[in-house]
């Protein structure tokens, strides 16, 4: 699903690099923490995955994407089989929860009818069945979260890549948006989250790769967040 | 592509910005009205020359002389040039007028002023030979030939007066395609800031758009229809405007100045010059618009 092949990335503006000489295989419907401090390069690593940058030395492959060689045109491909969730929801504020769904389905050229039955199935998977004419501003930090995880998930991608999505949300919340990620995880989605939330990690037990200083220090099958936690 | 989605992102953008969009249509307007009174400009150049061209003559002045005795220049030296005139293969025509005849002509060019005709008598007005020419570039040449011929008192060149009429209107298609290409370049730094600003307001969307795959079309069309509405609603304007100016301005006057100058027709202003003023619209807002995409917005 993933293959990251001894990626090096060197930023213009900086003497270290942000990554170095990383390798990592994540197969089909894994879940796996990417976790570490800041500036470790856990950014990095998702927005090579997205092709938001390309690697300076190394080979990066999702799916069937040769990421760093794909050329401009075919990228929105590449991005249309990935789903993304931000630390700060980054929802529409002009539109309701339906059409900030919609619009990610809109936007990739799918039709009307196809809005209109895939956007309700979706948003009662994430549990917002009956808000969705609901602005965004109406609505709890747990529950925007969820919008942009159905809008994510509306197009029905082959992996989600979730950047910091508890970070804002309080323990109990998170929590509940970790439940839902597990769920899309068993719908045989690949979800790769990189978290500072280390009761989170630890609770959850799945498989974590650590960054630190742009190198990967551990990958552990079914790790915590650290040793000396 | 949906029709509708892009519809009502293009017309939330252009409301979005309404100070921005409104500055921007009104001096793509004004700059395209200025062009476009240019082009008519140049239209009336082509048209005054033929009008004037047509008519041209070359009017040969006879010396006090031969004016008061010979009425129908059959004597020396008079008979000599215009047969002399006849054979140059550059001359239409030669009609000699004798000073009562140039005298009627007088009294009818004249016939509202009675300052001037009192002023006149038959025997101040000289008599001439009226030269028509087959080509009227020529006029030059047959005033250099026969303006030392014995006889010859003063040649009248009729081009001349044209040339400066000419000149003069180029002059002015000149300062109105300079002040039009000043405020074209306004218009167009405008369309530049517009995307910028509209680009940021909607940076948000963009990037949702960029990570959900959409396509170069569906993030940038927007905009650039954006720029290009906004540039057609300016060159709608500026057609009216040019137009507005054809009809409203009073007839009396335009009559008055259409025997000096031709200028072009309601016709040519609505089917030439206005599908040029949109189509300048059309191009520079979506080159400008691809441009600042290009160099502002990240793909």
């Amino acid at each position: 699903m993933i293959r990251l092949e001894n990626v090096t990335k060197l930023y213009k503006t900086s003497t270290r690099p942000a990554l170095e000489n990383v390798t990592v295989h994540v197969g089909k419907g894994e879940f796996v923490f990417v976790i570490g401090p800041s500036g470790s390069g856990k950014s990095t690593f998702l927005r090579l995955l997205l092709r938001e940058e390309v690697p300076s030395r190394g080979k990066v492959y999702v799916s069937n994407f040769d990421v760093a060689k794909l050329p401009r045109r075919r990228v929105p491909r590449l991005r249309q089989t990935i789903g993304c969730v931000f630390q700060d929801f980054r929802l529409l504020n002009n539109k309701t929860v339906f059409e900030n769904v919609a619009f990610a389905l809109e936007v990739i050229g799918k039709p009307a009818h196809t809005t209109r039955k895939v956007v309700p199935e979706v948003l009662e998977l994430v549990g917002l069945d009956g808000k969705s004419d609901r602005m965004p501003w109406e609505l709890s930090g747990g529950e925007q979260q969820r919008v942009a995880i159905a809008r994510a998930f509306v197009n029905r991608p082959l992996m989600l890549l979730a950047d910091e999505p508890t970070g804002n949300l309080d323990p109990d919340t998170s929590q509940d948006i970790m439940l839902l990620l597990e769920r899309i995880n068993r719908t045989g989605t690949t979800v790769m989250m990189a978290t500072h939330d280390q009761s989170i990690v630890d609770s959850m037990r799945r498989r974590v790769v650590e960054l630190d200083w742009g190198r990967v220090i551990r990958d552990d099958a079914r790790g915590v967040y650290g040793y000396d936690h | 592509m949906r029709a509708s989605f892009v519809f009502s992102e293009v017309s939330t953008g252009l409301r979005r910005n309404v100070t921005m969009t409104v500055a921007m249509i009104l001096t793509t307007a004004i700059s395209l009205v200025m062009f476009g009174l240019g082009l008519m400009v140049v239209k009336a150049v082509d048209l005054t020359k033929d009008n004037y061209l047509d008519e041209l003559e070359v009017a040969v002045f006879m010396t006090d002389d031969i004016s008061q005795q010979d009425t129908s220049c059959t004597q020396q030296p008079c008979a000599t040039l215009k047969r002399d005139l006849e054979m140059n293969p550059a001359v239409a025509s030669v009609v000699y007028r004798n000073q009562d005849e140039a005298y009627q002509v007088f009294k009818k060019a004249f016939k509202n002023e009675p300052t001037m005709l009192d002023l006149a008598s038959p025997q101040a007005i000289p008599a001439s030979l009226q030269v028509r020419l087959k080509s009227p570039e020529q006029s030059g040449a047959i005033v250099k030939a026969y303006t030392e011929r014995p006889g010859v008192s003063l040649i009248h060149d009729g081009g001349e007066t044209v040339d400066r009429l000419i000149d003069s209107l180029r002059v002015m298609r000149n300062v109105t395609f300079v002040g039009s290409l000043v405020l074209l370049l306004a218009a167009l730094l405008l369309i530049a800031n517009m995307i910028q600003i509209s680009a940021y307001t909607r940076r948000t969307e963009v990037g949702i758009m960029r990570l959900v795959g959409a396509t170069r079309w569906y993030t940038q069309l927007p905009f650039l229809l954006e720029a290009m509405v906004a540039g057609a609603i300016g060159a709608g304007l500026a057609i009216g405007g040019l137009l507005g100016m054809q009809l409203v301005v009073p007839s009396g006057f335009a009559n008055q100045l259409q025997n000096v100058i031709k200028f072009p027709s309601t016709f040519y202003t609505a089917f030439v010059i206005s599908p040029i003023l949109m189509l300048t619209a059309m191009v520079i807002s979506s080159l400008v618009g691809y441009v600042t995409l290009r160099l502002y917005v990240r793909h």
